[in-house]
């Protein structure tokens, strides 16, 4: 499938990784639907996509409400008239241990609420799971052949101190077989679907943060520096491309090992 | 250049060579892009009404409403139930039930 021409929506492109997947799709010609939280954000790309020659719209918008995500699928085909790329990349953070312990008592003194759970939960897998799955509607109601893009991360794996987001990026990084799977059963054979699972990204979350931290993370990647944002574009747009590509998650992380040298 | 006002905003629609793109006024004044670059070719009015339409469904207004059912028989009360003004022009009818909570 060509980028040129095609019409992708984004979600969560107001900054980082989603920002610079905008910026390449439009680099390479396609015609892009900014989707974010945060309209000063919206406002900003869709600014600069403006200034590049691009086509562009923005809508704000939470992906965990299916009003909210029938509102922006609507709003793409009014303006672009289809729909051929859907990169689910909404997401946010809210760390913490299940159970934290009191040091004198050896007593469980607070523990992860629904509070920290819920949100993480409704962005990363139900807003991934609507974007995915109204996407596809779309596209097969329209009879456009597409890619459906998750979103997933490297701590999939399961990293201490995100119960919330591990779970459900392990979640997002399973969707592309289920889904490509129950396509073959219903004889969907245009639309493909691939999970991308970013490890440490350049994003402003990262790059903002302690720098001793920041070094210390480095250290466990072979690269030994962040993986940037337009990398994990330019993975995208070449899996756009490569229509062999499906049904599965890839990594992208520069080389992110466990401390005792063995890649995760 | 052309404007109009829906839901109390600006909005302008203005051609750039041979495309539209689609401003706001927002609350303090400043003017945002909401589309760049559409409709290719299209004639003032026709870009009008559809920069019309997809603000509309970019910025929704009105309640999603499954009721109230004001033909039903039996009142609460003395309570009188009006149902929305669905006429109203800011007023988004949505008429597709959602499929995971099917009535």
């Amino acid at each position: 499938m060509d980028i040129k021409g095609s019409v992708a929506i984004i979600t969560g492109s107001g900054n980082g990784i989603g920002e610079a997947v905008a910026k390449y799709f439009v680099r390479n010609g396609a015609k892009v639907v900014i989707v974010d939280m945060v309209q000063k954000n919206i406002d900003r790309v869709v600014k600069d996509i403006k200034d590049m020659g691009g086509e562009v719209i923005g809508v704000q918008a939470n992906v965990s409400s299916e009003a909210e995500t029938a509102k922006f699928i609507k709003a793409a085909i009014d303006a672009f008239g289809q729909i051929n790329i859907v990169v689910s990349s909404a997401g946010i953070i809210r760390d913490g241990m299940m159970l934290n312990l009191d040091k004198e008592t050896g007593k469980v003194s607070r523990k992860m609420g629904l509070d920290k759970w819920q949100p993480v939960i409704d962005v990363n897998l139900t807003g991934t799971f609507l974007t995915i799955r109204d996407g596809a509607e779309a596209m097969v109601n329209g009879g456009w052949p597409g890619l459906l893009v998750a979103i997933s991360s490297v701590n999939k794996v399961g990293q201490v101190g995100q119960l919330n987001y591990s779970s459900a990026k392990v979640a997002d990084a399973l969707l592309p077989k289920i889904v490509i799977g129950e396509f073959l059963m219903r004889g969907i054979r245009n639309i493909r679907c691939v999970g991308i699972a970013p490890g440490y990204t350049a994003t402003p979350m990262l790059t903002g943060m302690n720098q001793d931290a920041l070094k210390s993370i480095l250290a466990d990647v072979h690269l030994n520096r962040l993986v940037e944002p337009d990398e994990v574009a330019r993975l995208i747009g070449h899996c756009v491309e490569n229509e062999a590509i499906n049904a599965t998650t890839l990594e992208i992380t520069g080389g992110l090992c466990y401390p005792n040298g063995i890649a995760k | 250049m052309k404007s109009f006002t829906y839901n109390d905003m600006e909005f302008s629609v203005e051609k750039a060579q041979d495309r539209w793109d689609i401003s706001c006024k927002k609350a303090d004044g400043k003017a945002a892009l909401v589309a760049a670059g559409l409709f290719a070719g299209l004639a003032e009015g026709e870009a009008e009404a559809k920069a019309k339409a997809l603000v509309r469904t970019m910025l929704p207004v009105g309640v999603r409403s499954v009721g109230p059912d004001v033909a039903h028989p039996a009142l609460i009360g003395d309570m009188k139930l009006v149902g929305p003004d669905v006429t109203h022009p800011n007023f988004i009818y949505w008429d597709k039930d959602s499929s995971s909570f099917p009535r």
